[in-house]
């Protein structure tokens, strides 16, 4: 029994190690050297922040920052005034149409980008088509199979029907039920899908290459053949951006839960 | 908020019938809750009780049939345009908001301006004790305060009609007496008209004025807690409402034998043949015998004033009996007995 116990204790001590081992060298280590690499002085004497600084002098650095934002920003509020009011129907009416939705939802993840962006370009209105607007489209619909999950879990997670059954019958109208009991209720979920959107858009390199339009993942591809040290602060760079989003989903999501409580 | 200063309304359903499919859960209810009163629908689930209660606070529709507040046609008007506080099983209180904006959120959507509305949530935190409570949030409080804030809730609205959905079952058993009598306290305080479905029959014969009994979508019976018990109309009636013998014997022409005794069969005249009649245990009574009796006891248990006393007759049939204390002291487990039943008419139901 005691040795059984060791082992297993043994066992489990190994496993931790060896994934701690696996996930330093080809996680941790990677980020550190290229880290400190970025920091290198051109030759290899000493550090500073040039490669920073060439970074910020690069032409269209700034401008691409814009653009990825500005959409990305967009395609999160577009995709979150889409779904929360179909998920909302769709959780509160029959299930009937729930299925379908949930297809056409995954479709993103399966149809090739090619396709994708090809065909949905020419569905779109051309004077649509001539603005970097139509990336925003785009960006909602490589979003839907993810703000599908996160909002339908989210309104799983309350008791939808009665709260807007107490709602209604309290004298409010359907807008006033989902502004004031539903989006506070399912907060968390909102945010999250929030930033999934936000965090997808600004990431997105395939769509809008294929388009000719110029983001900030775009840039940095053309931007990082000229210099490879500037190309590691480049990486480095996105890396911190993309952790410090992920910390603010994570912060957000929380703070929601709290506020819903335990015990519904 | 006083009983002078509201006129207290009127619920009429007529024929009110609803389909689901194929299945219909409710079958042409009639019912008239007057003024004030408090009229429970009792039955098993699936009775349809609780499509009757969605149908009047309009969260359901009719499939055919009419419903009148105070005379008017409420078929059509929308659900948040009834004006009914409907408390839930689930008390359904909105998470994000404390006691006191869960109380007044009816009251924002009425437009109802923040002095006003200020002076109603302090009167019904009043009214449901709660009033240390204004600022939790509903994961603070237990589930009795939660059930009490849902009932200010729907009464701050000041409801033509009071709605309450079974809401005393997610409630542990001290906190449901004590929440269904301030329930019923309110409730005449303020002489609101209101509509309570449940399953619980002891729930159902406390509080209420009268007691609807229903079954397969239909009224089996209404009536006022003391008819209902003393004279069902029907066995299931009788079996739904308080304890119930059922004890087998032999119906001839328009009597039983029970125990001996001869006595007249109220229902299902002309029956023959085996039948249980349907006997209450406070109806039996058991007695000492130097001989041999028609039973044995069981066991006794002593509640306080009365006493319940479990024998089995000689033909095997387990008879439950009610006496006062101190009558039965003198009856042991084990011992011979004679069982009477002091009726002169009974409910057979066929076996």
């Amino acid at each position: 029994m005691a040795s059984n116990l060791r082992n297993s204790s043994l066992q489990k001590w190994s496993i931790i190690i060896f994934a701690s081992l696996l996930g330093f060298t080809l996680f941790i280590l990677p980020v550190i050297a290229s880290s400190i690499y970025s920091f290198q002085k051109p030759g290899g004497k000493g550090y500073s922040f040039i490669s920073y600084t060439w970074l910020l002098h690069q032409a269209g650095f700034f401008p691409s920052v814009g653009t990825s934002l500005k959409l990305a920003v967009l395609a999160g509020i577009l995709n979150i005034s889409l779904m929360v009011p179909t998920m909302v129907y769709l959780n509160f009416t029959g299930q009937k149409l729930k299925p379908l939705v949930d297809f056409i939802c995954i479709l993103p993840l399966v149809i090739p980008v090619v396709s994708l962006a090809i065909g949905a370009q020419n569905a779109m209105p051309s004077f649509l088509q001539n603005t970097q607007y139509e990336l925003v489209f785009f960006f909602v619909i490589i979003g839907l199979p993810f703000t599908y999950r996160t909002l339908d879990t989210a309104l799983q997670a309350i008791s939808l029907k009665t709260l807007v059954e107490a709602s209604r019958s309290l004298g409010a109208s359907w807008i006033r039920t989902i502004i004031r009991v539903i989006v506070p209720a399912i907060r968390g979920g909102i945010t999250g899908a929030l930033f999934l959107t936000f965090a997808l858009s600004i990431g997105e390199y395939t769509i809008t290459s294929l388009l000719h339009w110029e983001t900030f993942p775009t840039w940095t591809v053309v931007a990082s053949q000229q210099n490879i040290l500037g190309a590691i602060a480049l990486s480095v760079f996105s890396f911190v951006s993309a952790i410090a989003l992920l910390a603010t989903v994570a912060l957000f999501s929380k703070k929601g839960a709290r506020q819903v409580g335990v015990d519904q | 908020m006083n009983k002078k200063d509201r006129v207290s309304s009127t619920l009429e359903l007529r024929g009110v019938s609803r389909n689901f499919g194929p299945v219909t859960a409710l079958d042409g209810l009639d019912l008239v809750v007057a003024p004030g009163e408090l009229v429970a629908l009792l039955g098993p689930s699936g009775c349809g009780k609780t499509t009757a209660l969605r149908i009047v606070a309009g969260l359901e529709v009719a499939t055919s049939g009419e419903l009148f507040v105070n005379g008017e046609r409420y078929n059509e008007v929308a659900a948040n345009a009834r004006d009914m506080g409907m408390v839930f099983q689930s008390y359904s209180l909105f998470p994000n908001l404390n006691v006191s904006e869960n109380i007044e959120y009816g009251l924002r959507a009425r437009k109802i301006g923040s002095a006003q509305r200020a002076k109603r949530v302090a009167e019904m935190l009043e009214l449901v004790a709660l009033e240390s409570k204004a600022k939790s949030f509903p994961h603070q409080l237990s589930g009795g305060q939660q059930q009490r804030v849902a009932l200010a809730r729907a009464l701050a609205i000041e409801p033509r009609v009071l709605l309450l959905d079974e809401p005393l079952s997610a409630l542990d058993a001290q906190v449901r007496s004590q929440i269904r009598d301030e329930i019923r306290r309110i409730q005449l305080e303020l002489g609101i008209t209101t509509l309570f479905v449940t399953h619980d029959q002891e729930e159902a014969l406390t509080i209420s004025d009268r007691v609807g009994v229903m079954s397969n979508g239909r009224l089996e019976q209404i009536d006022i807690p003391d008819v209902l018990y003393n004279n069902p109309v029907s066995t299931f009636v009788a079996n739904f409402v308080g304890t119930m013998n059922h004890i087998p014997t032999i119906a001839s022409g328009d009597t039983v034998d029970i125990f001996g005794k001869k006595i007249r069969v109220k229902n299902s005249k002309g029956v023959n043949g085996s039948v249980s009649a349907l006997v209450r245990p406070e109806s039996i009574e058991v007695t000492r015998t130097s001989g041999s009796g028609n039973a044995k006891i069981i066991t006794r248990s002593f509640l306080g004033a009365s006493s319940q006393i479990i024998c089995q007759t000689a033909e095997g049939a387990v008879i439950q009996a009610l006496m006062p204390s101190h009558e039965s002291g003198d009856l042991h487990p084990g011992e011979d007995v004679t069982l009477n039943v002091t009726l002169n008419e009974v409910l057979v139901s066929h076996v």
